[in-house]
């Protein structure tokens, strides 16, 4: 598991409460649709709230949300964030909208509270989602979340729930 | 210490003597079961990983349920796919359009799913597996992992107990309670984070017949409940014993089970509620919304789709007209229940009355496949939720209701007390013979 980018350090986009998936993080049709192609979904991240974000960010910069991130399971936005080489760390999110990120093979740190009182846009912030240390540099402020779960940590290595099958079925004819 | 029902399912099924909550583990279900619509995207996946053999084809059911009639050309398609995938996969247990009925439904009124079962779903509504006292937990995509490998990764989830005391009022059904929850929570008179959780129903428990357990179940799940759990009544059981298609031993929490938190909820304080536009959450009296006009209502869904609904349904309008603005659709929950409402008379009922009855399944209710709402239009429904452009345009405005409210509302043609019109109890009282 050691190839896996675990630890990520970039610029903070710093989002509140109550974002929904449908229209705060991707358009509804996209849900509607089942859309799984990163190549289609990236450029509608947080289209419909901040256009031009798929183009401005970088690959390690991370995404700070406060309570209730996503509203419910719906998840194609997370494909479009793993793709981009984002990381999620989220005051809440609803445990099956954690399933749906998790299973796209996205970094996510959920719960961390108060997280959303220690950042500001742009700061310069540093994960690591191994072991859940977060260091806001701009702030000079360091401490840990909770981690992905050791159990959990092989599916995101392998880039999600397809990747893992394949890895899965690998496995089984050796 | 005692475990709670989950608690004790999800051990005998990971092989355990017993789980903890917040522990992940990796249960052996009774059941998968995958609706039509994610039957394609997940045949894809797993064939672009070379996955061609489920692990388990004898335990996963697939259901045509959410596009019935096939109203366009692409579900036509996606119907003609899901056949030869239930034939790739070796699935025997398809219920192909026409054929079932209501995932969440027929398996329990056929005696599939039965007490202290647990099965994974690719949808959120399989805690209506809680009405038999089993277990059914969603995992959307990855339900390909479980097709495949036959499990994938749980959390255990917490349980929350909500003790039901008193009888209910004339007039007030299982989803007028899952609405007065759902408000309880927002106004803060219950507080509860429902994310995740199994609640679990206790108290007053024998008055609930297997429709308003079903009812029940609703609304937890739109709060983001993970499960729901009614433990089984005398009369369940022996519904179960009579119909069961295998064995099965009912699971119940032990005395000294650990919950999260514990709720009373006095049922004499509840009237029939209506679920004002936007969120379950936003119910209120039905008193306090009289007389809204309505366009559109159906009487169906995973909360209202048993044959007790349909009969509450005929009670109201047996011998009375919809009015001439509305349109209505009653939607069964399962094909038995579409034959069952040709031999007990109530195929005539609705009909005489102006109705119209689509084929059993989700109805409406799905993304509006079948009878949309137009811009501009009200609707009452007995649909899950009524969260913005739920079933057609999305500046219509959705209410919720009680079958009995919804039927009342369509007669007099806006939002409407059933308690205020004549209904015939004979109907009512099939009601206790309903599900035998």
């Amino acid at each position: 598991m050691s190839e896996y980018p675990w630890q990520l350090r970039g610029h903070c986009y710093l989002l509140g409460d109550n974002v929904p998936h449908p229209g705060g993080v991707i358009p509804l049709s996209l849900i509607t649709a089942r859309e799984t192609d990163p190549a289609v979904l990236i450029p509608h991240l947080f289209s419909e709230t901040d256009s031009g974000f798929a183009e401005r960010v970088r690959p390690g910069d991370l995404i700070v949300t406060g309570k209730n991130f996503g509203m419910g399971p719906k998840g194609c936005g997370y494909i479009a964030m793993q793709a981009l080489g984002l990381g999620l760390l989220c005051e809440s999110m609803s445990v099956q909208a954690y399933r749906e990120a998790i299973s796209t093979g996205l970094a996510v740190l959920n719960p961390c509270p108060q997280i959303t009182t220690m950042c500001a846009m742009h700061d310069d912030l540093e994960v690591n989602f191994q072991n859940g240390l977060f260091i806001n540099h701009t702030k000079n402020i360091r401490l840990e979340f909770p981690a992905i779960p050791k159990e959990l940590q092989e599916l995101v290595s392998k880039g999600g729930n397809t990747a893992w099958l394949k890895f899965w079925q690998e496995s089984q004819k050796k | 210490m005692g475990l709670t029902a989950i608690e004790k399912v999800l051990a005998r099924v990971c092989g355990k003597t017993q789980v903890i909550p917040g522990e992940i583990v990796y249960p052996n279900p009774d059941y998968i079961m995958i609706h039509d619509v994610l039957v394609r995207e997940t045949k894809i996946q797993l064939d672009q990983v070379h996955i061609k053999k489920l692990a388990h084809p004898e335990k996963v059911m697939m259901f045509s349920d959410h596009d019935v009639i096939y109203g366009s050309q692409r579900a036509a398609e996606r119907g003609k796919y899901n056949r030869q995938a239930a034939k790739e996969w070796g699935v025997t247990n398809f219920y192909d359009a026409g054929k079932g009925g209501h995932g969440h439904i027929f398996p329990m009124e056929q005696g599939i799913i039965l007490p202290g079962m647990f099965y994974f779903d690719n949808d959120t509504h399989a805690t209506n597996a809680g009405a038999v006292g089993a277990f059914g937990i969603r995992v959307g995509g990855e339900i390909s992992r479980v097709l495949g490998t036959g499990t994938t990764w749980l959390t255990v989830p917490k349980t929350i107990r909500i003790d039901l005391q008193g009888q209910v009022n004339p007039g007030v059904l299982g989803r007028d309670i899952g609405f007065f929850i759902a408000r309880s929570i927002k106004n803060g008179s219950i507080k509860a984070d429902f994310d995740y959780r199994i609640i679990e129903f206790s108290g007053d428990l024998d008055q609930f017949s297997f429709g308003d357990r079903v009812a029940l179940c609703s609304s937890p799940t739109e709060l983001r409940a993970a499960g729901v759990f009614i433990p089984p009544s005398e009369r369940i059981l022996n519904y179960c014993q009579a119909h069961h298609q295998s064995p099965f031993t009912p699971i119940f929490s032990d005395p000294d089970a650990q919950y999260e938190s514990t709720y009373t909820i006095h049922l004499e304080e509840i009237e029939p509620q209506i679920a004002l536009p936007g969120n379950l959450s936003n119910s209120v009296d039905i008193s306090e919304s009289l007389n809204i006009p309505v366009q559109h209502a159906f009487i169906g869904s995973c909360g209202s789709g048993t044959y007790e609904d349909l009969l509450l349904a005929a009670a109201v309008l047996k011998d009375k007209k919809i009015h001439p603005e509305v349109r209505l659709f009653i939607v069964p929950g399962s094909e038995a229940s579409t034959r069952r409402m040709l031999r007990e008379g109530l195929m005539e009922i609705f009909y005489d009355s102006g109705a119209m009855i689509l084929p059993a399944g989700c109805g409406p209710c799905n993304d509006a496949v079948v009878g949309p709402i137009a811009p501009g239009e009200n609707s009452i429904s007995t649909a899950t939720n009524n969260n913005r452009g739920r079933f057609g345009a999305n500046d219509a405005k959705l209410y919720l209701g009680s079958p009995l409210s919804v039927a009342a509302s369509a007669v007099c043609g806006k939002i409407s007390d059933p308690r205020a019109l004549a209904i015939s109890q004979e109907l009512l009282h099939q009601i206790e013979s309903a599900y035998v």
